[in-house]
Order: C-alpha cells, then sequence, then structure tokens
C-alpha cells in the first residue's frame, strides 16, 4: 500500500532522497514516485504499406509511470514503468488523405544508480516493453490499416538533477530508451491482410534491431516544486523506425507533457501499524 | 551546474539528432515527379507487370519515357490526369484506377469491347415484383418449377441465417439459375459464403500469392485456396451460374470457384477478369491510385485476370429481348429441365 503525503517538505524530502546516494536509501526504505503526463505536440508518419508519402498532423498522448527504489543490488537498484497511449490524426502533403493512428505502450526498466555528485544521479539499465498499435488510411481499399505489434529490449540510460533556483526547488531529468532487440509484427511487402486472415502466414513475424529499426524515444522533465504540489513539464521526442518485408515506416513524435507527480513511501506492515496508530 | 545541465542538454539533442532521419521517400509536386511516382508504384507493386508484358506487348520500362515526351511544366491538372490515366490504360486491367477530384481514371474495355448479355428490365421481369430479399440475394420460384436467384454485387453481405431460409424455401426446386450477370464483384467472403452451399467436400479451388520485393517476378509460393462445405444448407441439385463480361473482381473469383463444383455449370459469356486484389496508393498532386496488388489463379495455377470462359456460351438474344425473353435465362431452363431429367 502507497502512503501518499501532500507536504512539500516531504516532497521534497523524497525528491532530493531520489537523488542522493545510495546507502541513504537502505536507511531510509524505499520511496517513489508516480506522475501522469498529458501531452500535445506534432507527428510526422510515413508508411510505405499505406502510402510512399508522409503524412504531418498532430499527436495527443498520456504517459502515465512509476519509479521506486528496489532491494536489489544493495538498493542500488531502481525499477520503472512506463505506460504511453498516443492517438495520431495527420494529412498527405496534398492535404486529401488524412490517417488516423493509436498506440498504447508498456515498458518496465530496472536501472543501476550512480550519484557522481551531489544532486546528480545516473541510471543506466534495461527495459522491456511491448507496444500495440494500428494506422488508418481513410481512402485505401484492401489495404486500408496496418497493424503494429512489437516487442523488445531496449537500453535505457537517465540523468536527474537536483538544484535551487533562488529558493525555489527544481528537478531537470532526462531519459533515453533506445530498442535493442526485439520482434515485431509486419506483413509481407504486397501481402493483404485478407491472406492472413485466410492463413496465409510469410514472414509475419520480424526480428528488429537498430540495424532495420532504430527508434528512441527521448523524455526531457523539469520537477517545480509548488506548496502543494509538484508540476512537472516535460517535452518528448518518439522517433519509432522500421524498415522489414521491404515495407519502410516512421513514426516520428515530439510532443509537449504536463502533468503532475506523486510521491510515496513503500512501508512494512509493521511501519504501516505505527503509522496508522495501531 | 552548468556543467550538468549542459550535460542533460546536450544529450538531449544529440539523441534527437541521432534518431530523427528523413523519410525514404520525397517527392516534389511537379507533372514529372508524379508521373515517375505513378510509374513507380505500378513497376513496384503491381502484381501483372510481366503477365501484361507478354499478354499485351508493351515494356513497361518503355511506358515511362512514352509519357514523359507528353509532359510539359506549364500543363495544367487536367491535363496531367488525362496523361497519366493514359499510361494506366496500357495495363487494360479494370482494377487499376487514378481518383482526383475532377474525375476517375479507368479501363473499362474489358466490359466495353463485348456485347453486354445483359437486359436489366427483362431480367426484372423474371424477378417480377414478388420475389423475396434474403441479405443481397433476390429470389423467386418460376414457373417450371427453376429456383432464380440474383446476386447484384458481392459488396452486399447475405448472413447464413439468410443462406439456409433462402435454400430451405428452394429445397423442391429442380435445379437453380444463379444470375451473376453484371456482379461487379465487393468482398471475397460474401462470395465464397455463398460458395460453400455448393459442395459438399472440401474443394481446391485456386491459389493465390503477394509480391515479395519490387521486383516484377517477386511473388511468394502461391498458396491454395479450398471452399471448405458449409454446416447448413446446401444445395444439391442442377446449378446454372449465368455469366457475362460484367462479372469482374470478386463475381470472377466466385465463378472460378463455382467452376470446381461437379453440379455446377458455368453459362452465358465469359467474364471480365480481375483477378488481382485491389491496394491503393497515392502520388504528390494528392491522387489516389488503385492497382492489383495480390494475383489469384484458379486450380490450374493459370491466369485469370482476363476472364474465365463459360462451360456453356450462351448470348442474349436481343431482339429476343424487346418481345421479353432472357435467352440466357431460357437457356438455363432447359439445361436444368435436360439435366434433372
Amino acid at each position: 500500500m502507497d502512503n501518499c503525503t501532500y507536504s512539500m517538505t516531504y516532497r521534497l524530502v523524497i525528491m532530493i532522497a531520489l537523488l542522493l546516494p545510495n546507502a541513504m536509501w537502505a536507511q531510509e526504505g524505499r520511496e517513489g514516485a508516480t506522475f501522469l503526463l498529458f501531452g500535445f505536440g506534432g507527428s510526422n508518419q510515413m508508411d510505405t504499406y499505406l502510402s510512399p508519402m508522409e503524412y504531418d498532423g498532430w499527436q495527443a498522448s498520456v504517459l502515465t509511470g512509476r519509479e521506486r527504489m528496489t532491494r536489489m543490488a544493495g538498493g542500488r537498484i531502481s525499477f520503472q514503468s512506463m505506460m504511453q497511449a498516443a492517438a495520431t490524426r495527420t494529412e498527405n502533403p496534398a492535404r486529401t488523405a488524412e490517417m488516423w493512428g493509436g498506440r498504447i505502450a508498456y515498458d518496465a526498466a530496472w536501472h543501476w544508480n550512480w550519484t557522481p555528485a551531489k544532486g546528480l544521479r545516473l541510471k543506466a539499465g534495461a527495459q522491456v516493453g511491448t507496444d500495440l498499435g494500428f494506422l488508418y488510411n481513410n481512402r485505401n481499399g484492401n489495404n486500408p490499416a496496418q497493424g503494429r505489434v512489437s516487442a523488445d529490449i531496449a537500453a535505457s540510460v537517465a540523468a536527474a538533477y537536483a538544484f535551487r533556483i533562488r529558493r525555489f526547488p527544481l528537478a531537470l531529468r532526462y531519459q533515453a530508451d533506445v530498442p535493442l532487440l526485439g520482434c515485431m509484427f509486419s506483413p509481407q511487402y504486397g501481402q493483404s491482410y485478407y491472406e492472413l486472415y485466410i492463413g496465409n502466414r510469410d514472414h509475419n513475424v520480424c526480428f528488429a534491431h537498430p540495424g532495420n529499426a532504430f527508434s528512441i524515444r527521448s523524455l526531457l522533465m523539469m520537477d517545480l516544486v509548488f506548496s502543494r504540489t509538484t508540476m512537472r513539464l516535460g517535452y518528448l521526442c518518439d522517433v519509432r523506425q522500421s524498415n522489414v518485408n521491404g515495407i519502410s515506416t516512421h513514426d516520428f513524435s515530439h510532443s509537449f507533457m504536463l502533468g503532475y507527480v506523486r510521491y510515496f513511501k513503500v512501508l512494512k506492515r509493521k511501519e504501516r501499524k505505527e503509522d496508522n496508530g495501531l | 551546474m552548468r556543467n550538468v545541465f549542459a550535460f542533460i542538454l546536450g544529450a538531449f539533442f544529440l539523441s534527437l539528432a541521432f534518431g530523427c532521419q528523413q523519410g525514404e521517400d520525397s517527392y516534389d509536386d511537379t507533372p514529372e515527379t508524379n508521373l515517375n511516382a505513378l510509374w513507380e508504384i505500378i513497376d513496384q507493386h503491381y502484381c501483372f507487370v510481366t503477365y501484361k508484358e507478354t499478354e499485351l506487348g508493351f515494356k513497361w520500362s518503355d511506358i515511362r519515357q512514352k509519357y514523359l515526351a507528353q509532359l510539359n511544366p506549364q500543363m495544367s491538372k487536367a491535363q496531367l490526369f488525362e496523361v497519366l490515366c493514359n499510361m494506366l490504360a496500357e495495363l487494360r486491367d479494370g482494377h487499376v484506377n487514378l481518383f482526383a477530384s475532377i474525375d476517375m481514371g479507368r479501363n473499362w474495355s474489358w466490359k466495353y469491347d463485348y456485347p453486354l448479355n445483359f437486359d436489366q428490365e427483362v431480367r426484372d421481369a423474371y424477378l417480377g415484383k414478388d420475389y423475396h430479399i434474403a441479405g443481397g440475394l433476390e429470389y423467386r420460384i418460376l414457373e417450371d418449377n427453376v429456383a432464380y436467384v440474383v446476386y447484384e454485387s458481392f459488396s452486399n453481405a447475405t448472413g447464413d441465417g439468410n443462406l439456409d431460409d433462402m435454400l430451405y424455401t428452394l429445397r423442391l426446386c429442380d435445379g437453380m439459375i444463379l444470375d451473376i450477370r453484371s456482379n461487379p464483384g465487393g468482398d471475397l467472403t460474401n462470395a465464397e459464403h455463398l460458395c460453400r452451399r455448393f459442395t459438399n467436400q472440401k474443394t481446391l479451388v485456386g491459389y493465390t500469392s503477394h509480391k515479395t520485393g519490387k521486383g516484377h517476378d517477386d511473388f511468394s509460393t502461391p498458396m491454395a485456396e479450398y471452399i471448405e462445405p458449409s454446416k447448413g444448407i446446401r444445395w444439391q441439385k442442377p446449378c446454372v451460374v449465368l455469366t457475362n463480361r460484367s462479372c469482374f473482381s470478386a463475381a470472377n473469383t466466385f465463378v472460378r470457384n463455382m467452376s470446381q463444383f461437379p453440379l455446377v455449370t458455368i453459362m452465358g459469356d465469359q467474364t471480365g477478369g480481375g483477378s488481382g486484389m485491389p491496394f491503393s496508393s497515392e502520388i504528390p498532386i494528392g491522387w489516389s491510385v488503385r492497382f492489383s496488388a495480390c494475383p489469384s489463379f484458379d486450380a490450374e495455377m493459370q491466369h485469370i485476370e482476363f476472364g474465365i470462359a463459360p462451360d456453356i456460351y450462351c448470348p442474349l438474344d436481343t431482339e429476343a429481348a424487346k418481345a421479353g425473353v432472357d435467352t440466357m435465362i431460357e437457356g438455363a431452363r432447359t439445361f436444368i429441365k435436360e439435366r434433372f431429367r
């Protein structure tokens, strides 16, 4: 059970604690944070299965996540889970056709933590992720849509730095995730979904690696601690590409994110009872 | 603190620069680039380039130069549209179209170059006014106890319940005339649903394939297509499928399938063809192009792109039609009566 508090002092302590030496974690217990961000920005998409043209438009997204320290490796490893949902609407250059897209992705990452300087925390680790989505072109006939299903293992690096401007506490965070190997669904070059429906499979599960599907998700965030809440501003740049079965795809999106952070502390059963006065 | 800022921001912008790549295809919107884009779509994705080159005697590589010579930078959109449509018309494929706001480019020689063999007024007179409607099917029992069923378009779905009820109603008839003349095609699954009512065993009806690369002959191993018998009511008596040159696409595939069943006879004129499942793409000016992408073949792995010949050729006598007689329906009735005896 998470015990959430809203006192500024407590949140500031945890925020700073997230950036302090690992030894302190072992003494203080396992604390973490959840966040919820809403974003809006631009999107540039191409999928040669649907069209050779690049489509431009907007993207609306929601990014939610949770991060906490674990007991692994003496409390040096943190766990992070993130779920991202996005909807896109884009148009071809001539503005005569549009594409609608939807996507939901879940990632779980384990990071090793370093604190090379006061207030600075560096993280590096591995991430496993799944991605499910679609792209629909409103005027194509037998190839109106493209499904996206993939799973991958990614390298994940992050940096966080806590500082103050005058007396105002801030934290700057950056994270980048690059899939290194995985598998993804793709129809064959000219294969129809009707053929898939009647059971004609043809290399539809493809091995994905940076050579044929280089992708990177970059997330830059700034935490602003106010008296009753912690606001998070962010900029998300998501670059997803693939070139398998002769079909080239890309999905470049950049979104400005805005949301909040809630800090929590995971207590042992005994501590919880004491906290509740039982 | 400045160093830390520089590190974080530097990593961010470095990753953006490293990650963002331009799309591999980018086109300007000029007559030449539009023609080249259209030519490339056909060259790389159209599934009958080699077959059409053999049958129609052109080289697709020569086609580009032939039509590039007809372009000029000042030409209007309508003029460009005409040139591009003429280029596509070389393929003589009803599944190849160019869609613009001003028009839909097409080559319908597969039906316009031949007798229609269909008179809707006469056909409607055979149906009468009290015919049944079951999904996309219209049917009645003719005076000589022959079932007459019309399927105008496979775009209209017919449910299993519709088919069960129709076949039960027609169970005492001597035979069935299934009239799909001028059926332009539609949804293949609707055609297959109906086919399943005419076989008692799993039957090989043809093969299908798809392109695996940009080369003209890059195709997957053809996959056999079977029709499995329906678990509902199945027709066990003679059936005549009436066809004409306007039976296209899914209707062409329907005839391919039905021709494999022993109690079914194809009568009328050759079908219009259209054996490539069409895909869509587009060119920089924003016009959409449709083209055959996945070829299908008959059970002997022969092309059916230019149609399927009937078992019994039976044209419509236009003079008789003026008197309200459809010689194709009458021919089918006579055939069923002889077969039933």
